[in-house]
């Protein structure tokens, strides 16, 4: 099947969600609920101790949970989202500007399958995978 | 981190991590969703990323203890290499979840600018009271080794 019967077709473009800017004080937040003791994370003198540069780096997981907005945004809900599965690729920095997005790749009924992915300013790749949602 | 015997690190393959319970709770799932830029919603479904959190929390060990068996410390760069979330059920607030899994795979690699590393992957299951499992996290961490 090419077209679903809410008119998905294969090679559509989802709708893209965009970070306008990751925000360091949000990590803060993720770290305690994660209790992730990482100071890369926290303490922008760490990252710069490691040469990774001047800013913050987020929590691989946040970044992970953009494309399952992007995705959940698109399919009608938290509930929609049956699988999904990513390579990471690069780190994301406080500040950065990040877009979600994903094509269609395939429809089966009301399971629709999507290459996915997160982009720092549009067009560098931090996040890659698939995913399977339902939509109606 | 120094290289370690595959035969070592195979061995992990098939063990059981400890388990436990987590439970998401009201006040953690609003700030998931305001940490991740989510919406917050007026009913009882979580945010689909608490299959993975669930899961990490749940599983009986720390990251800092993972890593240990696969001798090393968050000090060697170890990073993420796949995470995959398979949602059987939507995850609910308020629902206690049973967390169980096991290792799964140890695949060493070597390239030519990274060296030697190992790929060390786990899937963890989170079963719901009824006994059914409402969702899988399969993950991977990539070990960067060194020469000595």
């Amino acid at each position: 099947m090419t077209t679903s019967g809410s008119g998905v077709a294969i090679g559509d473009d989802l709708p893209q969600l965009v970070i306008e800017s990751v925000d360091a004080e949000k990590m803060k937040t993720m770290a305690a609920l994660l209790r992730d003791p990482n100071p890369i994370h926290l303490d922008p003198a760490v990252v710069d101790a490691l040469g990774m540069g001047t800013k913050v780096v987020n929590q691989g997981p946040n970044n992970m949970a953009y494309v399952v907005n992007m995705l959940t945004a698109w399919a009608g809900g938290p509930g929609r989202l049956t699988k999904l599965r990513v390579r990471f690729l690069a780190n994301v920095f406080a500040g950065d500007r990040l877009v979600a997005g994903g094509t269609v790749t395939g429809i089966d009924g009301d399971r629709v399958t999507c290459d996915v992915w997160l982009a720092r300013n549009g067009t560098e790749p931090v996040l890659a995978g698939t995913a399977v949602v339902h939509r109606d | 981190m120094a290289i370690v015997a595959l035969e070592t690190l195979e061995s992990l393959v098939g063990q059981p991590f400890p388990g436990g319970t987590f439970t998401v709770e009201p006040y953690q799932n609003w700030l998931t969703n305001d940490v991740v830029l989510a919406p917050q919603r007026d009913d009882d479904l979580a945010h689909p990323m608490y299959c993975y959190y669930a899961a990490l929390a749940g599983m009986g060990i720390s990251l800092d203890e993972l890593f240990a068996l696969a001798h090393a410390t968050a000090d060697d760069g170890v990073m993420f290499g796949e995470a995959e979330i398979e949602l059987v059920a939507p995850m609910r607030v308020g629902v206690t979840y049973t967390v169980r899994g096991t290792f799964t795979s140890v695949v060493r690699k070597e390239g030519k600018k990274a060296g030697v590393f190992d790929i060390v992957a786990f899937a963890l299951e989170l079963v719901d009271p009824t006994g059914a499992v409402a969702g899988i996290s399969t993950n991977s961490f990539v070990f960067p080794r060194r020469n000595e």
